[in-house]
């Protein structure tokens, strides 16, 4: 038996922009898979080509053991989709939509009546289930989005960005969910995101997507080990601030830091960070705040492409 | 291949849905229809007021202009109404809907189907509103009697049909709201250049090649027989063999068009 | 104007198309008995009123640009600045009239090209594009008012039909003494009919003062109309903003 989701050399060019640059992917059955990467790096082309909605210019991909180019409408049988901007009628009501969507997929009118009840009550919809969409709340519409990917009870499940744009308390609601059909139903998700949190929290293993590219990939801890020694951080007085990166340097890997800090890679702890500290007072340097960080995904990021993730740690 | 392996009968199932949603769509929002109504309404009125006396005319074979342009704002109506599956496809394009439906197993023919199937019967509405109009206040007759009645919603049907594929297929290949604009362009210029408003024999010059060899003129005259008299197989053959020739023409552009979503 | 093909093309593009479509549908109509204009071809019959029609549609776009400017308010902007309060009217009202004027000669050009006659001449000429242009400001200042009024583009937009059911019914495309009932009746009352009719005198006749003065009289009645309500509108939104 396949797994789920395979990709080779998978890609996607508009004219002469390369949007998936030959991307390998390999997704295993009951897992939890987070597609990492900042707006723009090509997340939602490739969820676009494994879900059939957007031919690969290059390169070959399966979904639920079908080709996803050569045999479109087998693999939309076995996919849910939730797309990015939940596309949703605002004209109809989410029972309507559940109805629409169980008929689309070729669920009997008797079996689709009751599925449409079931899921959603999963969702928390039932009351309002028979109002218009366009009523509805952002997180409430991203609920019924990802009741609306469920009706054929699908072997593999795409979410594309399912929480941006909501607030934190419908953010870690919907996690829960995922986390709940995952685990009960053994339901294999695909999660694109550009939130660090969001894939720490929800995925079993991660690749990071990087203009096209995939540059890393692995579980989270594994690729949190992989960056290597924790980050100190120091802070001085603008004028110290060539010395101070002098001498840091000597001590540790410089890495990645927003203006006016500097940021090396630190092994040995506390002991370490004050013998950087001696080292800087040796200098004269005033040193106005100090931090040290355990490596964050953000930092897997960083030690990737050189740039941090917008609305990942504090640099 | 795979597509054979969805069920026909889940796929007319399909059909029927998106009929449905499209016309319950228009149900919510009425201001979607209400131009589409009032405007044939207002023509019939309009082209029976201002040209009432043209029937005087050769070839108009009816001494009420009522009678000749009953059928001409029906069909103008039902080409409008044929503007509603493209409508609905532009918005569903724009705003990631439709992105729904294909990423569902359903074929391209099945979706197709449904979303003509929404302007076929959108255009009912228009044709119904401007028969009541035209007996009740304008005086029009049907000599054809109940066939002529039958055959004038046949035709209204037919031709929202054809430009119903006709329009899908400008939408698909340019996936935009604003297409339809370039769409009803195109729609009514066809609409005009034809026996619409007036009978062959009275039409001069340039107009006269161009209405005679457009299809559409043979499908008016199929519509408007009633009015004008018994219906006829003679009458009516021409239509019937364009109407058909339409809406196979109309209908492999919309398939072909299709392939310019599947990108 | 340069840059949005799309406001002003179909401006152009349906008149002709009318143009072309009824000159030859209805040409055979001059026969018809109690025909004022016998001995003229259909196209120089309806000419005044096609060149009319295109201009009419055109008078929407000054007031929706209005209506757009308040819409994202630019409006507020320029009342806050010391641009005088006047002067926003009379740029709209004179913008109409270029753009009457403009698209008036564009459609008569087209229009001689294809062969239609205008017997007074030049004087004809001039005067039916001084008439079209006046009217499309005097239609202009009432579409101005409904933008002030209601700041919505969708609005003026929507009142596109209304115009075309005032140029329908109307001598504009057919005689009134052609017409039955109360339909005639109501082109008869229809002050665009007056306007036409008397158009038509000068491009079909000649040149005549009598009819250009009762075709300006009846077009500088409906501008003072849209004009002070114009007015009213401005200053009313003006006591709202402050």
């Amino acid at each position: 038996m396949s797994n789920p989701i395979e990709a080779e050399n998978l890609t996607r060019t508009f004219g002469d922009l390369v949007a998936v640059n030959s991307i390998n992917l390999t997704v295993e059955e009951g897992e939890v898979f987070g597609f990492l990467g900042p707006n723009g790096a090509g997340k939602s082309t490739a969820v676009r080509m494994l879900t059939t909605l957007l031919k690969p210019t290059g390169g070959s991909a399966t979904v639920a053991g079908f080709d996803v180019a050569s045999e479109a409408s087998m693999v939309r049988k076995k996919i849910g989709v939730a797309l990015q901007d939940a596309a949703i009628d605002p004209l109809m009501t989410g029972n309507e939509l559940l109805r629409l969507q169980a008929v689309l997929h070729g669920i009997s009118r008797h079996g689709g009546k009751e599925r449409c009840a079931e899921l959603l009550e999963r969702v928390g919809l039932t009351a309002a289930g028979d109002k218009r969409v366009g009523t509805y709340s952002g997180g409430m519409r991203r609920r019924l989005d990802l009741a609306l990917s469920l009706v054929h009870q699908p072997k593999v499940l795409f979410l594309d960005e399912p929480t941006t744009g909501l607030d934190p308390t419908s953010r870690v609601a919907l996690w829960e969910e995922v986390r709940t059909l995952n685990k009960e139903i053994g339901t294999t998700v695909f999660l694109t995101t550009q939130y660090l949190e969001e894939a720490d929290q929800l995925a079993q293993r991660i690749a990071i997507i990087d203009n096209g590219r995939i540059v890393r990939e692995g579980t989270p801890t594994k690729l949190k080990s992989d960056v290597g020694a924790p980050t100190l951080r120091v802070d001085v007085v603008e004028s110290d601030y060539e010395i101070a990166k002098q001498v840091m340097r000597k001590l540790g890997e410089e890495r990645p830091a927003r203006k006016g800090r500097i940021a090396i890679g630190l092994d040995g702890g506390t002991r370490a960070i004050t013998a950087v500290l001696k080292s800087l007072e040796e200098q004269n340097i005033e040193v106005q705040h100090v931090e040290l960080d355990e490596p964050s995904l953000d930092d897997v990021f960083a030690d990737a492409t050189g740039r941090r993730l917008e609305g990942g740690a504090d640099t | 291949m795979t597509m054979t392996s969805l069920k026909k009968t889940s796929q007319l199932q399909v059909t029927v849905a998106i009929t449905k949603r499209g016309l319950m769509r228009m149900r919510r929002l009425p201001s979607l229809m209400i131009p589409s109504i009032i405007m044939p309404i207002f023509f019939v009125v309009a082209f029976s007021g201002s040209f009432s006396s043209v029937v005087e005319l050769d070839g108009y074979s009816t001494d009420k202009a009522v009678n000749w342009m009953a059928a001409w704002a029906i069909l103008q109506g039902s080409a409008f109404s044929g503007l509603g599956g493209g409508g609905l496809t532009a918005t569903d394009l724009e705003n990631g809907f439709f992105d729904r439906m294909r990423a569902a197993p359903i074929t391209p023919s099945a979706l197709i189907s449904g979303l003509v199937g929404y302007s076929v019967t959108r255009a009912v509405l228009p044709t119904t509103a401007v028969l009541i109009v035209s007996f009740v206040a304008l005086d029009a007759d049907m000599p054809g009697g109940l066939f002529g009645f039958v055959i004038a919603y046949f035709t209204a049907i037919g031709i929202a049909a054809v430009m119903s594929l006709f329009v899908l297929g400008i939408v698909f290949t340019m996936k935009t709201l604003k297409s339809l604009a370039i769409a009803q362009v195109v729609m009514f210029s066809t609409m005009f250049l034809s026996v619409g408003q007036a009978p062959l024999e009275a039409i001069q010059g340039w107009l006269y090649h161009v209405a005679k060899y457009n299809p559409i003129t043979h499908v008016i005259r199929m519509g408007r027989q009633g009015f004008l008299g018994d219906v006829t197989w003679a009458e009516t053959q021409p239509g019937f063999i364009s109407l058909t020739l339409l809406l196979i023409g109309s209908g492999l552009w919309a398939r072909a068009c299709y392939q310019k979503v599947d990108i | 104007m340069v840059r949005q093909p799309q406001a002003w093309a179909p401006t152009l593009f349906f008149p002709l198309l009318l143009a072309a479509v009824y000159a030859a549908q209805f040409s055979k109509a001059v026969n018809l008995p109690e025909f004022p204009y016998p001995d003229v071809t259909f196209l120089d019959f309806i000419l005044p009123a096609c060149v009319i029609q295109g201009v009419l549609f055109g008078s929407t776009n000054s007031a929706t640009d209005l209506a757009g400017d308040i819409e994202n308010s630019f409006m507020d902007r320029l009342l806050s600045s010391p641009v005088s309060r006047s002067s926003i009217l009379i740029a709209r009202l004179s913008s109409a009239f270029i753009y009457g004027l403009v698209q008036a000669t564009i459609l008569i050009i087209i229009f001689f090209a294809f062969g239609a006659e205008l017997s007074g001449g030049a004087s004809s000429a001039l005067a039916l594009v001084f008439l079209t242009s006046f009217l499309s400001m005097g239609v202009g200042s009432f579409l101005i008012a409904i933008a002030l009024r209601t700041g919505s583009q969708e609005v003026v937009n929507s009142l596109f039909p209304i115009i075309f059911v005032f140029i329908f019914i109307s001598s504009a495309f057919f005689p009134v003494e052609l017409m039955d009932g109360w339909y005639g009746q109501i082109a008869e009352w229809n002050p665009l009919t007056w306007i036409i009719d008397w158009t038509r005198v000068i491009t079909i006749e000649g040149f005549s003062w009598d009819a250009f003065l009762r075709a300006s009289g009846v077009i500088f009645l409906i501008s003072l109309a849209g004009i002070v309500t114009s007015i009213h509108q401005l200053k009313r939104r003006l006591a709202v903003a402050s």
